[in-house]
């Protein structure tokens, strides 16, 4: 019986590609904008879902989770941290930051694969 | 002689003409063309900037050909299969809540908002969160955990998650605990591995 051999593609999550995408998607939608109370909710979800539809277009046996954080600019402080249970060789995660004159941006994106 | 006259009358009626400095309104090119991206970037970032925080697998050179050792042994290596469609426990989602929601509150009792306690208090507690989920014996299951501190100083902050998995099993919670100086938020993924 012929087993299916999943074609060799690179080792593990190409972070490369994930934050260049990201990045695209941040400027895309954020770039030249202040901050505005009236659209930050749709900003922060269409960031997000460029992202996935993009990540996705990779085409890759993956599982994606894409997490924006938007906060408006001023004297504020903030933490973030993960911890994440899963195949190191596989899996991988990116976060890119962005800043403009009144705005951050921090985009998480974690991808977990689909052992076919 | 005609050279001559012709070498003699170009600098007289050299009214330099330039073009005039209007912009031309051209249908702006798609995003993804090397040459007209870099335009468009340079237009749009007048005043921003961006930075890659955290990449993981890292970039280094020998641990990646660690991964591809492993990898490769591992692809030979056939596994029997199990024939197992779906994970033996499903995620339940609201008996992990409420224990997400008591570490939480354990943990940040009485506690006020300070730079360097807070930094390694968010990794500490990541971690804790994780063992804690581990502890309730979902087989197969990936986890990601994620602790935000948002200091309260009257701005906003929006926060949004969107993700592609198999709704069948795959699951979130979300947990929440506000103090006076600020709030903590807690995300856990969880995912099943096929």
């Amino acid at each position: 019986m012929e087993e299916y051999h999943r074609p060799c593609d690179e080792v593990g999550f190409n972070a490369d590609e994930a934050h260049n995408i990201v990045k695209e998607c941040i400027d895309g939608v954020l770039g030249g904008e202040d901050y505005n109370q009236n659209n930050i909710n749709q900003w922060t979800a269409s960031i997000v879902e460029q992202s996935l539809t993009h990540l996705v277009k990779l085409g890759k046996a993956y599982k994606y989770i894409v997490t924006c954080a938007v906060v408006q600019r001023s004297a504020y402080g903030f933490h973030t941290a993960s911890s994440c249970f899963w195949d190191t060789t596989s899996d991988g995660t990116c976060t890119v930051r962005w800043e403009s004159r009144t705005m951050n941006c921090i985009v998480n994106v974690f991808a977990v694969a689909i052992v076919l | 002689m005609e050279k001559r006259i012709r070498g003699g009358r170009m600098p007289s009626s050299q009214a330099p003409q330039q073009p005039p400095a209007t912009p031309r309104k051209e249908r702006r090119p798609s995003m993804f063309e090397k040459e007209a991206y870099a335009q468009i970037l340079r237009e749009r970032l007048r005043e921003s900037v961006h930075d890659v925080q955290y990449v993981e697998p890292p970039f280094d050179d020998s641990v990646a050909d660690i991964g591809k050792e492993w990898k490769s042994a591992l692809a030979k290596l056939k596994f029997a299969n199990s024939y197992r469609m779906e994970p033996l426990k499903k995620f339940q989602a609201h008996s992990v809540e409420t224990k997400v929601q008591q570490i939480l509150k354990e943990s940040l009792k009485d506690v006020k908002y300070d730079d360097k306690v807070f930094s390694h208090l968010s990794l500490e507690l990541a971690d804790r969160i994780l063992l804690a989920v581990k502890e309730f014996g979902y087989h197969r299951y990936k986890f990601i955990i994620k602790v935000l501190f948002i200091q309260k100083t009257g701005q906003a902050i929006n926060i949004a998650s969107r993700w592609i998995w198999d709704i069948a099993w795959d699951s979130w919670v979300a947990a929440k605990h506000e103090a006076e100086t600020y709030v903590a938020l807690a995300l856990v993924f969880a995912l099943y591995c096929e």
